[in-house]
């Protein structure tokens, strides 16, 4: 067994334990949560050792037999762009089942449990090469999260669950359609060889196939990041899933829209990614805008950063149909800041939930003297999201500019109005909160983070400012393999094969 | 007497096991509370035939008669003073043989070649040992052997466990066997009659439950004026090829000879017939009603059972007899498909009471199968076949649940009967939801294995749009399967002083309820992660007699 299926294998045997054991005492749920997801980790950093970072392809291949009849096999391999967002999902589990150890007092092992299915088939969406596989992974991450969503979250959680699966089922399934008609044309659902035909001119579509094609993936994958104007699930889902759901729902789910993009749109559908990539500009443009346009007006501080996450995949969006390396890379790279900051904000959303019980921004002010430790670490992470120089943020979002303006000018002047528009929004809700005089009574009382809750934080900051200051390993990282993606398109489309 | 046993004896080996056990048990039910008078002697006879039968050579069918018969007379003896457990027992058992009689036939009758079966006729070209009756025989009689279990205590709660339902469970089994293996029209057409009698008489079990008459009314009198429809469609093929075997129909059909208008019209009113059969709409109204008032454990029955043998008819009739009329059926088979995938996954947003969810469910599943029919390849009938199987294993395991909530609640089961189940029975509410996501196919389940065959060879067959339809009307029955789930894990069980109440939130399970519900849901997982296994069997089964 690789690194590979161990990563993938490990938080599945813990569900299954989990779910065998389902009169188990809390505390024996936290430990057992809490080791197998940092076992999780630990493989997923074997895999990073494991890594050949001159490599750009997919590497580390493992495959097992599956369904043999129809050529579809469990097979896993990575490259830069996976490994990343891998990390990212191995690195956040922990810290949400940490940080639900407040907050989750009911069926606490079915939400363990139901986190740690979750991160199986995360982590084997990135990692398959097998299109039925990701198909089938992708669709069942929608159950435990369903059941995060709808057991777990807040007043309206019914509502906002069944929205969250059907608008995803819905792009899901007519991305199987895809899928099967890349079926019908090869004979297989291997992801290398499928590509490999399209690559060496064997697999020749029409304009037309290929603009359906497209447009079936797009559908899925636009859904999941979310691209305006099919963003609609998002706010009501953020908004009322606990806290645990939230940050992963932020942290990691929606980038297996954009990873879709990247691994399977553009490189399976050359033509169609070149002919199209103008309009998805322009919707992520409109995206960028119009998320951070309704962020400013929220009064519900987690719907304002569920609006926020809207502007910002938007500007991953712009970066990775920029196509070009800089915009392209810097759209990775800012995959995993936005992981991150997002996630640093939701969990610090929720630990001021679980003192005041309220999320509205107008019955805060003032909290700044008494919880001064909390403040702080969420102005820093507001400046993160917002892009600062010096922090993670603004060594995504500067290249997608950069990149962008270089291929289309326009584009990238709108869009540097979201990043302005992002300090606006971010900061007034932060002089809202913290600042001002101390006038409702319920605030006065307020207890600063908690070691366990800074402890949470720290591993989330320490990548804040150590990807702000030190972006290279990162880049070096995922940058030879935006590049082969880039060429492959550019080759094919052009005609030089 | 010649030591090489009849081919055609051995083409129909798990029916003559059935047609066998079903008098038996009706002859035990006329002793009245003496069954030895008739098993002593009915198992040594068996017995001696299955010693006959291993002298001639055929091993596995001479040792499956020996077992059967020697367990006939010491099921009474275990079961001492209840006559209808043995009943059940012995149908059961039945079933079981006939089940191994027909894996057996995969190697003795049918063998292997070129990657597929051997298809040949039998009893003078009357019946065909083939992929659609190997399929059929295997969807129907697990289906069978799960529904005795599932409706035993269900029935004798209801007071309605009358001593001929064991007997007529079996005929209609039979009758469906058979007719996935019939060949020529009057074969077909009786094997129908056969199985649609024994339905009508089960639908009205509950003689005191005005809705369960009701429902054998309609199913008599719309089934009536189907076959008759039928029967019509079948006189007029044979008018115009002048042939009753469906292969030579099949070749009559490509003659410039033929008249074409006659051909034309068979094939509407044969069209419109078999549509009535497997619900299709326009065709479809009869099923609600008649699977809402129907005891549940028959309707378990009709669902699962009826459905793959009535598309057994279909499949044989539209690939065998219809190919040289393609232009005209397929085009028509496809919009029915469409519209019966839609109307079916809509109509039932409006339901409450989940019987009649299944019965549009039901509704809507026709649809998805007939997909395979039109894509018009192998392919395309081996995915059909599959997708039977697979929504015969997802939709028995929710009629499992549904019977077990209404023995407790001694009523109908509507969605609110069912919030927070989630929380009083966690593993019952565990199984209706993996049954649902099952039948609104998702991932890691049989019904998506289904779905995912059908949709392939839609895609393959050229049929994209139909596809694009069926994903619609999956996203539609998704809704609601999803709306029943939430209402079991995420609703709060509803407050109640009633003691009687506060009992009713816990349904009953027996024993054989639960060992047949967590057979199916166990089938749905184990189809759901690795159905090569199955997917190969598909394959393999893919072949029709010409």
């Amino acid at each position: 067994m690789g690194p590979i299926t161990l990563t993938v294998v490990t938080p599945l045997v813990g569900a299954l334990l989990l779910a065998l054991a389902p009169r188990s005492r809390d505390r024996d749920v936290k430990a057992v949560g809490l080791v197998v997801s940092l076992a999780t980790f630990a493989s997923s950093l074997w895999l990073l050792a494991s890594f050949d970072r001159a490599e750009p392809d997919l590497q580390l291949a493992e495959s097992f037999a599956w369904i043999p009849s129809i050529g579809s096999r469990i097979a896993f391999a990575v490259d830069g762009v996976s490994l990343v967002l891998i990390l990212l999902t191995t690195l956040l589990v922990p810290i949400v089942l940490v940080a639900s150890w407040s907050s989750v007092k009911d069926r606490l092992v079915g939400y363990t449990a139901a986190f740690l299915a979750l991160e199986a088939a995360v982590i084997g969406v990135f990692a398959t090469t097998d299109l039925l596989l990701f198909y089938v992974l992708f669709e069942f991450t929608l159950i435990p999260m369903y059941l995060i969503i709808g057991i777990w979250g807040g007043a309206g959680r019914r509502a906002a669950a069944v929205k969250f699966f059907l608008y995803t089922l819905a792009g899901g399934l007519l991305m199987l359609v895809g899928i099967l008609y890349l079926h019908a044309q090869t004979g297989t659902f291997d992801y290398v060889a499928i590509r490999d035909a399209v690559v060496s001119g064997r697999l020749v579509l029409t304009g037309t196939q290929q603009a359906w094609v497209f447009a079936a993936f797009l559908v899925a994958f636009a859904v999941k990041v979310p691209l305006f104007p099919v963003h609609t699930w998002l706010p009501d889902a953020h908004t009322e899933a606990p806290t645990g759901g939230s940050v992963f729902l932020a942290g990691v789910l929606l980038k297996m829209g954009t990873f879709g993009l990247l691994r399977y749109a553009m490189p399976l559908l050359p033509d169609a990614t070149l002919r199209y990539a103008p309009w998805l500009i322009g919707v992520s443009v409109v995206g960028v805008l119009y998320g951070a346009i309704v962020a400013l007006m929220q009064s519900d501080v987690k719907r304002l950063v569920a609006y926020s996450s809207v502007s910002h995949m938007g500007f991953v969006v712009l970066g990775t149909f920029a196509l070009n390396d800089v915009a392209t890379t810097a759209a990775v790279v800012q995959m995993v800041n936005h992981g991150l900051s997002t996630g640093a904000l939701f969990l610090l959303i929720g630990f001021l939930y679980e003192r005041r019980h309220t999320r509205r921004i107008a019955d805060f002010g003032g909290l700044a003297k008494q919880v001064p430790i909390m403040a702080g670490l969420w102005l820093l992470v507001s400046m993160s999201s917002l892009a600062l120089p010096g922090l993670n943020g603004f060594v995504g979002e500067f290249p997608i500019l950069l990149g962008t303006f270089a291929t289309n000018r326009t584009a990238a002047v709108l869009a540097a109005f979201g990043a302005v528009l992002a300090a606006l929004y971010l900061l007034w809700a932060y002089q809202r909160i913290f600042h001002g005089p101390l006038e409702t009574d319920a605030n006065r009382g307020t207890t600063d983070l908690t070691g366990r809750e800074i402890a949470i934080m720290t591993p989330l900051l320490v990548l804040i400012v150590g990807i702000g200051l030190y972006p290279g390993p990162l880049f070096d990282l995922v940058g030879p393999s935006v590049d082969r993606v880039l060429a492959e398109v550019a080759a094919v489309a052009g005609g030089v094969r | 007497m010649s030591a090489r046993i009849d081919v055609s004896f051995v083409a129909l080996a798990p029916e003559l096991v059935l047609v066998g056990a079903a008098l038996v048990l009706l002859l035990v039910a006329i002793t009245k509370g003496r069954p030895q008078l008739v098993l002593l002697p009915a198992g040594l006879a068996t017995i001696a035939l299955g010693a006959w039968v291993v002298l001639g050579g055929a091993l596995v069918p001479g040792i499956v008669l020996a077992l059967l018969g020697a367990a006939a007379p010491v099921l009474p003896v275990l079961l001492p003073g209840r006559a209808t457990l043995v009943q059940a027992w012995g149908a059961g058992l039945a079933l079981a043989a006939a089940l191994a009689l027909t894996v057996w036939q995969v190697d003795a009758v049918l063998g292997w070649q070129d990657g597929g079966l051997v298809a040949s006729p039998a009893f003078a070209g009357s019946l065909a040992n083939d992929g659609i009756g190997l399929f059929t025989r295997l969807t129907v009689y697990l289906s069978a052997l799960l529904v005795i279990p599932l409706g035993y205590g269900y029935l004798q709660e209801r007071r309605i466990n009358r001593a001929e339902v064991e007997s007529l469970v079996l005929l209609a089994a039979v009758g469906m066997a058979v007719l996935g293996s019939a060949n020529d029209l009057v074969t077909a057409f009786v094997a129908l009659e056969v199985l649609s009698f024994a339905l009508y008489v089960l639908a009205g079990l509950a003689r005191r439950d005005r809705r369960s008459q009701e429902a054998s009314l309609k199913y008599f009198v719309t089934g009536a004026v189907a076959s008759a429809v039928l029967l019509y469609g079948l006189a007029l093929l044979y008018v115009a090829t002048g042939t009753l075997s469906i292969p030579e129909i099949g070749f009559g059909l490509t003659s410039v000879l033929v008249p074409r208008a006659v051909a034309v019209a068979g094939l509407v009113l044969v069209t419109v017939g078999v549509a009535f059969k497997v619900a299709l709409v326009p065709f479809h109204f009869w099923t609600p009603d008649v699977y809402q008032g129907s005891p549940t454990n028959v309707t378990a029955f009709m669902a699962a059972a009826t459905k793959a043998a009535a598309f057994a008819l279909l499949l044989r009739l539209y690939l065998v007899a219809f190919p040289a009329l393609a232009p005209w059926w397929v085009p028509a088979l496809a919009v029915l498909a469409a519209a019966t995938m839609l109307y079916g996954a809509f109509a039932a947003l409006a339901q409450h009471d989940v019987k009649r969810i299944l019965a549009y469910s039901s509704i809507t599943h026709a649809g998805y199968a007939t997909i395979g029919v039109v894509a018009l390849s192998r392919a395309g009938l081996s995915a059909t076949l599959l997708y039977l199987l697979t929504y015969a294993v997802g939709t028995l395991a929710a009629f499992g649940v549904v019977i077990a909530i209404e023995r407790r609640r001694r009523g109908e089961v509507t969605l609110t009967n069912l919030r927070g189940l989630g929380r009083t029975s966690p593993l019952l509410a565990g199984i209706l939801a993996l049954a649902l996501l099952s039948l609104a196919g998702l991932p890691l389940t049989a019904g998506f294995i289904g779905k995912l065959e059908v949709f392939r060879a839609g895609v393959a067959g050229g049929f994209t749009w139909l596809v694009v339809i069926g994903v619609a009307s999956s996203l539609v029955a998704a809704f609601f399967y999803l709306r029943i789930a939430g209402i079991m894990f995420l609703e709060d069980v509803p407050a109640t002083d009633d003691p009687d109440e506060e009992a009713a939130r816990m349904p009953v399970l027996s024993a054989g309820l639960s060992s047949a519900t967590a057979i199916a849901a166990a089938l749905i997982v184990v189809i759901g992660i690795q159905p090569a296994v199955l997917l190969d069997l598909a394959d393999f089964a893919g072949v029709l007699l010409r």
